[in-house]
């Protein structure tokens, strides 16, 4: 290597341990604004994956479509009765706590996003969303389905958002099992390749009588990311640990066939 | 200059490509990482201020798409894979000078070498801020899986970059070999 070589390595290492002493709110802001000039090819990309898939799936028959529409008209019809219900549910319960004079528990304000990619690193899950602060997403803002939760946004752009998935290990959530006091912390495991990922509940009592199938939700405590009661899985498994006990949890969302999510954008 | 160009768009390209591939079923969930394998050919072909530039440009565009920011805390900062690039470039530069000519073996051998180190240090890290070491065949696998394909895919890679006129990089380091 000749002298000149090796100055140019010296300002080569020198420009990346630059990089490296950058606070992390400037790391941030960068990357937010490189996801802004990404998005094009992000978008792209997610269309082209779309209308792959699309052609892998194959074109359906009119008798396929036909008993398709039949079942999506009888659960329609199923909803619109479960709906009503609840509807009434809904007035009675209203009544009752004005009755009782307690606080009205507000609704949350979902909204509606696509996953546009997955994270093809593999020590991290996470996802990309088309929804940014141009959609008044900010960052830590939990992200749902019907089925629960999925996980929350971190680096949050004009048009775009990744999000942290709950498979993540470094993604966690105060967690509680129904019908116990039991409380722990949620979180994923550091990888899962092809099995279906797993979720581990920690730092619950030893002797906790936890049975295969209980449903765990969020805990909601105080200052928390995740409001109280949003479904975050089921027990699989109960082991007692020298100090502390821990489940296997199976989660609620299937995280293999995700396609759109919803942001909790706060009370409405 | 041609070829120059067309590698450093295909990186920038290949960073979102990469995502929407899916992962392999039969290497335990394998991601097929196609960067490490696009630098290792620049690395190889650039004269060494080219290879220091395309080190700090692949390694500045791989951290932006995979840092992670939880709170003010970040596993793997800016600058880490930039740092990581710029040394396995001058290693790569070093070691191409005993080779007469740049062969498709060398690139695929380099891709598989590169990117093998590469999640090999991207694991330690993780490690060493999670405080927590372990190594399972899933580790195992997403660490050598990648690797292994790499081998593979470095062929067309080789080929299609091959495709365009870009002569001048490697007739200088000729050059260098004769002086």
């Amino acid at each position: 290597m000749s002298k000149l070589h090796l100055i140019l390595l010296a300002i080569a290492i020198a420009i990346a341990v630059g990089f490296l002493a950058l606070p992390t709110s400037v790391m941030k802001s960068w990357q937010a604004r490189f996801l802004d000039v990404s998005t094009p090819a992000l978008e792209a990309g997610s269309a082209l994956s779309d209308r792959i898939s699309k052609l892998n799936t194959g074109l359906k028959t009119l008798d396929e479509l036909e008993a398709d529409n039949a079942a999506l008209v009888a659960q329609n019809n199923q909803l619109r009765a479960t709906n009503q219900l609840l509807s009434e549910a809904e007035e009675e319960n209203k009544r009752l706590r004005a009755a009782l004079d307690y606080r009205d528990r507000s609704a949350f304000k979902l909204l509606l996003a696509k996953i546009i990619s997955r994270d093809a690193s593999s020590w991290w899950n996470t996802m990309t969303i088309n929804r940014g602060f141009s959609s008044n997403v900010n960052s830590s803002q939990p992200v749902l389905t019907a089925e629960g939760l999925v996980g929350r946004t971190t680096t949050v752009a004009k048009d775009v958002s990744i999000v942290l998935l709950l498979t993540d290990e470094s993604c966690r959530v105060a967690a509680r099992v129904e019908g116990t006091n039991e409380q722990g912390i949620l979180s994923g495991r550091r990888v899962n390749g092809n099995a279906a990922p797993e979720l581990v509940l920690n730092f619950l009592t030893r002797d906790a009588k936890l049975q295969p199938g209980m449903k765990v939700f969020t805990a909601g405590v105080s200052g928390a990311v995740f409001p109280a009661g949003i479904p975050l899985g089921t027990v699989k498994e109960f082991q007692a640990r020298e100090l502390d006990g821990q489940a296997i949890i199976e989660p609620a969302a299937d995280f293999s066939r995700l396609e759109d999510v919803f942001v909790v954008l706060g009370s409405q | 200059m041609i070829r120059t160009l067309v590698l450093f768009i295909t990186i920038y390209l290949a960073l979102f490509a990469q995502e929407f591939i899916p992962p392999a079923p039969f290497l335990d969930g394998a991601r097929l990482l196609l960067v490490p394998a696009l630098f290792c050919y620049g690395a190889l072909w650039l004269p060494f201020p080219g290879v220091l530039l395309l080190a700090l440009y692949t390694g500045l565009l791989s951290d932006f798409s995979l840092l992670q920011v939880d709170g003010n805390q970040v596993e793997i900062g800016l600058g880490w894979t930039m740092l990581f690039y710029v040394f396995i470039g001058s290693v790569l530069h070093i070691l191409r000078q005993t080779f007469p000519t740049l062969r498709w073996e060398i690139h695929s051998l380099a891709s598989g070498s590169v990117t093998l180190l590469l999640l090999l240090a991207q694991y330690l890290m993780v490690c060493l801020r999670r405080e927590a070491f372990f190594v399972d065949g899933t580790v195992f696998w997403q660490i050598f899986g990648p690797a292994l394909m790499a081998l593979f895919i470095a062929i067309p890679i080789y080929f299609f970059l091959k495709l365009f006129p870009g002569g001048i990089a490697w007739r200088r380091s000729q050059d260098e070999l004769t002086s």
